[in-house]
Parts: C-alpha cells; sequence; structure tokens
C-alpha cells in the first residue's frame, strides 16, 4: 500500500504558520469554500439526493407522465395531463408537504452528519469558529435543496401549460376561459338554459331549468305564469354574479402570477423545512429523531392545530409555522394540509390569523432555529 | 529543516516561547468524576513527547480540553505560547491533532475529507492536500471512499489532515492503533521526522515500547493526574536498579543481601538471584554486593544489571502509586 516512504518530506510541507493578523478563521462569517466543500459532502450523499429528486422530481413526473400517455391513448376517457386544476392539485397536495419533508431531512442530516461521522472534531481542531462551520451548512444545504424543488416545480408548470385543455369546464359546461364579469354575463344571457341547469344559485323567483324553454324576446309577452324576459334577464345576471367568483379560479392553464407565487411559497415551505430541520438536529445531536419530529410537525401537528379552535390555545396554535404558511398561501390553491378549494372559505377552515403576524411567525421560526442550533453547536462538546 | 515560524505576541507582549503545551491547575470534571485533576504539564518544543497512562487515566480527556474540544472547569493553559481559549483560534492555526479514532465522512474520498477540512484552514491548506497524502502513503488511494478504508488508512488519513495546517505542534492520540508493525514502523519513523523538521509531536499512548523508541521525554498520567514528567533518560536514571546474580548459593545470597540492606527486593528466579536495589543507587552498590557475597565464601559466576525500561519504570511508578492508596 506504501508506494511512497511515508517519512519523506513532502513539499508544501515545510513549515511557516500563517501570520495571526491575516488569519479570520475566529470569524463568524463561513468562507465561499466552507460552503462549496459543505455542498459537496451533502450532495454526496447518495440516498439522501435520490429521495430528495424523487419527491420533488421524480413523483410528480410519473404522474403527470401516466396522464399524457393515458390522454394521448384515450383522450375521451381521460382528461389533459395539465392544466390549472391540475397544477393546483398537485402543488398543494403533494409538493409542498413532501418537498418540506424531503428538505427537513436534508437540513436534519446536515446538522447531525459531522457529529455522527466524527468529523466535527477535526473541524474544531482547525481554529475554524464553530460558528461559522454550523451556518455554511445553511447556504449549501439551501444551494442543494432548492434548485431540485425549483427544478420539479418547473416540470409541473411546463406541463400544466404546455398539455393544458383547450376548452375550459365550468360546473361541467363547457365554455371560454379567462372572461371578465361582463363577458362572463354576456355568456349566460346568450346560454340562459345552461347557466340554469348547471349552476349554482339561489332566490331566483320564477326562473329555473326544467321549465318552458327561457326565450327573451323583447316586445312579445310571455305566457301567464311565466316570467317576463326582463325578469328573466335580471334573473340569469343574478346568476353571473353569484357565480363568477367561482368562474374566476378556473383557468385552462395556471395563470403566470398563480406559478410565481406558487413558487415562491413553495421554495419558502422548502427553506423553512431545511432550516428548522437543521436546527433540531444540531440541539439533538442526531438525525433520526430530529426527522420523526418533523414528520410529526408536519403531517400531524399542523393539521390539527390549523383547524381546531382551542380556546385559551389559540396564541400557541398562531405560532405554528405551518400555520402562518397556510395564510400565505396563494388563495388560488386548495388549502395545502387539506380542505376545500378555497376563495372565501379559507379563513373559515382554519385558525385565523393576519398576514401580518404570519410573515412574524415565519421570521421568528427560521431566526430561533437557526439560534438555537448555531448555539447549541458553539457549545457542545466535540 | 526547521520551522520558521514568526514571533507570536499574545495581549501585546511576547509569548512564552519555550513551551509547546504549557498547563497549570487544569481540571475538568465530569459530574462528580474528576478525569483531569490539576495537571501541571510542561512539553518542550521541539521533541517528540509522549503521554503516558493507563486506559481511563484521563490522557484523552486533557487532550480535548487543550484543543477546545471541551471546557476546563479550572486552570490556565496555552499552546505554543497562546494562551488558550482566550487565542484559541490562533493557536490551533498552528496545531493538528488526531484524538481518537480518527473518523471520516465514509461516503466521501479520502480527498474530499481533506478538502473539507482544508476549507476550515486557510487558503495554503489547499494546496498541502496532494503532498500531505503523498507524505502519509495515501496517494494512490486517495480517490477512494474512506469506507474501504481500513483502519491503519484511516490513521494515515488522520495524519494527512493534521499537515494541512503545516503544523509546529501535533498532537496524536494512539496514533499506532490498527497498525500492522509496518504500518507502526512507519508511523515511528513519521513522527521521527517531523520532529527532525522542527515540529513538536505530543504522543499519546499506551504503547510503552513505541513511546520509548519515539520520544525524548515524556509524562505519566494517572487517574487524572501527571505523576512524573521529563525527559526519558532523566526518568530512568530515577528508577531502581535491578541485578541479576549467578552464584553457587543463592539462598545464602539472599539472606546476605536482606540481612545488609543492600537490596530492596531479592529473590530467587529461573534465571538465578534476582535483586533490586534502592532508588539512587549508583555502581558502587554493585560492586559492594559483589564483595559481600565473596567474602561470604559464595562464588559468583555472573552478577548483571538489568537496564531500566520505560515499561518496567511505567509499572513501577504506577504500582507505588497504586499501593499507597
Amino acid at each position: 500500500m506504501t508506494a511512497a516512504p511515508i517519512a519523506s518530506p513532502a513539499p508544501g510541507i515545510v513549515g511557516g504558520a500563517p501570520d495571526p493578523p491575516k488569519d479570520h478563521r475566529g470569524s463568524w462569517v463561513p468562507t465561499l469554500s466552507l460552503i462549496t466543500t459543505r455542498i459537496m459532502e451533502i450532495r454526496k450523499r447518495r440516498g439522501l439526493m435520490i429521495a430528495l429528486i424523487v419527491v420533488n422530481i421524480g413523483i410528480p413526473g410519473i404522474f403527470l407522465t401516466v396522464r399524457l400517455l393515458a390522454h394521448a391513448f384515450a383522450p375521451k376517457s381521460f382528461g389533459p395531463a395539465g392544466g390549472y386544476s391540475v397544477f393546483t392539485g398537485l402543488v398543494a397536495g403533494l409538493m409542498y408537504v413532501f418537498g418540506f419533508i424531503v428538505a427537513a431531512v436534508v437540513g436534519c442530516s446536515a446538522g447531525s452528519t459531522d457529529l455522527t461521522d466524527g468529523m466535527f472534531r477535526h473541524l474544531v481542531v482547525t481554529g475554524r469558529s464553530r460558528l461559522a462551520l454550523y451556518l455554511a451548512r445553511i447556504p449549501a444545504g439551501l444551494a442543494v435543496v432548492l434548485p431540485i424543488v425549483a427544478g420539479g416545480f418547473a416540470m409541473v408548470c411546463v406541463v400544466c401549460v404546455l398539455a393544458a385543455p383547450t376548452v375550459d369546464s365550468f360546473d361541467g359546461v363547457s365554455m371560454p376561459a379567462g372572461l371578465t364579469l361582463n363577458g362572463f354575463e354576456h355568456w349566460v344571457l346568450a346560454h340562459p338554459n345552461k347557466a340554469l341547469c348547471n349552476f349554482n344559485y339561489s332566490n331566483i323567483n320564477n326562473v329555473g331549468c326544467g321549465g318552458p324553454s327561457v326565450r327573451i324576446k323583447p316586445g312579445s309577452p310571455p305566457p301567464p305564469g311565466q316570467p317576463t324576459p326582463a325578469q328573466v334577464r335580471a334573473a340569469l345576471i343574478s346568476v353571473a354574479e353569484q357565480n363568477y367568483q367561482s368562474y374566476s379560479y378556473t383557468f385552462l392553464k395556471p395563470p403566470g402570477s398563480l406559478m410565481i407565487d406558487t413558487g415562491l411559497w413553495i421554495l419558502l415551505e422548502a427553506t423553512i423545512g431545511f432550516i428548522v430541520g437543521l436546527g433540531l438536529s444540531s440541539l439533538l445531536g442526531q438525525r433520526t429523531i430530529a426527522v420523526v419530529l418533523m414528520i410529526v410537525l408536519e403531517l400531524i401537528l399542523t393539521p390539527i392545530f390549523s383547524r381546531a379552535h382551542i380556546p385559551h390555545f389559540i396564541n400557541f396554535q398562531r405560532g405554528i409555522v405551518g400555520l402562518a404558511m397556510a395564510h400565505i398561501e396563494p388563495p388560488a390553491l386548495p388549502l395545502a394540509f387539506g380542505g376545500d378549494m378555497n376563495g372565501g372559505s379559507r379563513a373559515m377552515q382554519i385558525v385565523p390569523e393576519s398576514t401580518e403576524v404570519a410573515i412574524i411567525v415565519i421570521v421568528a421560526w427560521l431566526v430561533f432555529w437557526t439560534v438555537i442550533g448555531g448555539w447549541r453547536m458553539v457549545k457542545r462538546d466535540a | 529543516m526547521t520551522t520558521a515560524v514568526s514571533s507570536p505576541v499574545a495581549n501585546g507582549r511576547d509569548v512564552d516561547r519555550q513551551w509547546a503545551v504549557e498547563t497549570h491547575g487544569l481540571v475538568k470534571r465530569f459530574d462528580d468524576n474528576v478525569a483531569v485533576n490539576g495537571v501541571e504539564l510542561l512539553v518542550p518544543r521541539g521533541c517528540a513527547f509522549g503521554y503516558l497512562g493507563p486506559n481511563g487515566a484521563g490522557k484523552t480527556t486533557l487532550i480535548r480540553v487543550l484543543l477546545g474540544l471541551t471546557r476546563a472547569d479550572a486552570g490556565t493553559m496555552s499552546l505554543l505560547g497562546y494562551p488558550v481559549p482566550e487565542q484559541r483560534a490562533v493557536a490551533l492555526a498552528r496545531v493538528g491533532a488526531i484524538v481518537d479514532e480518527p473518523r471520516f465522512h465514509s461516503h466521501l474520498t479520502g480527498r474530499q475529507n481533506l478538502q473539507i477540512l482544508a476549507a476550515a484552514r486557510e487558503r495554503a491548506a489547499r494546496d498541502r492536500i496532494a503532498p500531505s497524502l503523498e507524505r502519509v502513503g495515501l496517494q494512490h488511494r486517495a480517490n477512494d471512499k474512506v469506507a474501504k478504508y481500513s483502519m491503519g488508512m484511516r490513521q494515515r488519513l488522520g495524519v494527512a489532515a493534521c499537515l494541512l495546517g503545516d503544523p509546529e505542534l501535533l498532537i496524536l492520540d494512539e496514533p499506532m492503533n490498527g497498525l500492522d508493525p509496518a504500518g507502526m514502523r512507519d508511523m515511528r519513523d513519521m513522527i521521527l521526522s517531523l520532529v527532525a523538521e522542527g515540529r513538536t509531536v505530543v504522543l499519546s499512548s499506551h504503547l510503552l515500547d513505541e513511546v520509548e523508541r519515539t520520544c525524548d521525554a515524556v509524562a505519566i498520567v494517572d487517574r487524572g493526574n501527571v505523576i512524573r514528567q521529563g525527559s526519558i533518560a532523566e526518568l530512568l536514571a530515577g528508577a531502581s536498579v535491578e541485578l541479576q546474580i549467578e552464584c553457587s548459593d543463592p539462598d545464602g545470597a539472599r539472606r546476605i543481601l536482606e540481612a545488609t540492606k543492600l537490596g530492596t527486593s531479592v529473590e530467587v528466579g529461573p534465571n538465578g538471584l534476582e535483586a533490586k536495589l534502592p532508588l539512587g543507587t549508583g555502581r558502587d552498590a554493585i560492586a559492594e554486593v559483589n564483595r559481600q557475597l565473596v567474602e561470604a565464601g559464595i562464588s559468583v559466576y555472573r552478577l548483571q544489571e538489568v537496564q531500566a525500561s520505560l515499561e518496567s519504570w511505567f509499572l513501577q511508578v504506577t504500582s507505588r502509586l497504586g499501593s499507597s492508596e
């Protein structure tokens, strides 16, 4: 094994330590080389990277591929692979929750790997600030996690846009997409039977589906017992107004602004998962329990405490980061941890919280777990 | 080859250049267990210094305290003249250390592990990765994952990690563990070459034979206390003299030596009479033994002074300590 004599002097090992004044290794600011080597360390964890890619790219990719193939071979039986509803369902139902969990697993690994692998003491002996060693993991981990989350999200966006349906369907009625309220009223007036027989509405006297064919003929008196054209017109405009809000959330494809908002929201969720996982595992000094706690937080505690209105406990509930994230979720998406398509119903489904408080809670979680993890790594025996 | 070092300054004054490691009244407790108990240690610069003690004596704990891996409960210490922990970062810039079993990221290669450690050091450390690997003989296995390394290879990688900082002081905790005889010889040669370059090597070990062959000075630690320290030659000079005597009447000789109190411990063994002379006994005492036996009519066929080894001295010192308690 020993090809070269072990005692042979090697170039570069000639003594001459750096001058103390130029040596900034006591600084808490991580250097670029420290960050890049931490990126390498995470990227080389094959199992972790596979999990990250499978959840964020693989599963949505398989789902969309199956839909594409099914629609290609049996278009009458299977709808288009993309479109607005597929986008919202996939993002809020899958990418949000599992993206958080996988980011948390990466964070838990990054926070504990030096301790469990015995590298922490090697690093401490270099004299480098322990805080710098800890803080280097944050940009490094995010540099690994966020591009993959963004990549998976971009793939979903592309498929949902390119494979979107060509005709919009609202309450089972094929109709143009993206109409204004005025345009929507015109369409309803032009298709009174489709609107009255398929749309949801209430309180329209004498006008309804299933009766004599509704016709609007100005100047001709209606048969006895039938509504006048003016009554029908007023009723249809009322139907249009009652349904426009729901209609406005149906699109052939996800709008650009929604995709941008959703992308940022997903990335923020992954960032929270990573940083909380990093801090928690640094605090505990090991990965497994930290991962379990993160999963419990996301899949059990957050849905329960976000929905249950518990007296005297409400402010604690407001402090849960998942609830805060639900409050800043793009309004066009369904509630991330289950629930009806939003609109005005979201505030009724979860514990109320202002946007300002939600933002404060999110920032507090990021700061708290960064500080607590850093503090533990500074104080810990190596 | 000597190490050129700029004159370090601590708190505006020249630091003590005499000692590589200096501790005074160092204490480390783990609940009720005192692992390091008022240790006074002075390690001269430019030598190989053995830090010896039985298992559980507190060797590794002291090293961990020195390196800032854990905090001291009391006492003062300095590394290369820099007070620790006040100037820990500056001091550790000049220190390389292996503590306990050398462990690394097993999913990375040896070279990648060194890249991580070099990134935590000064910029020049990156240029020392290849020379360090070559020096420990790992250049051909540098791109293999550490998971495939033997214990000996990980020890070598640990030494390579130490060399990244071009250290003035190396602290090696049981570096011979897991090495085969050839590996131990290579490690010994490397330590000697490092000392020849002007570096200081502190070698913590329980392998007394290896320490005796490698080190110039030693400290003996037992139950958290440094009970002896100094150069090996000085320490062994203070050990009791042991004689092996082959004579015509071993039992008679034993009675004479006991009666004259020339021997502190006299036994008849397979190699003849074995007698220990009191501490500080000179060569004249050996001649006196011979004279007493001859005058008593006992024929002396062979009278040989047995050179005290570090091992026998270590056992002597630690057993005396144990019996006195």
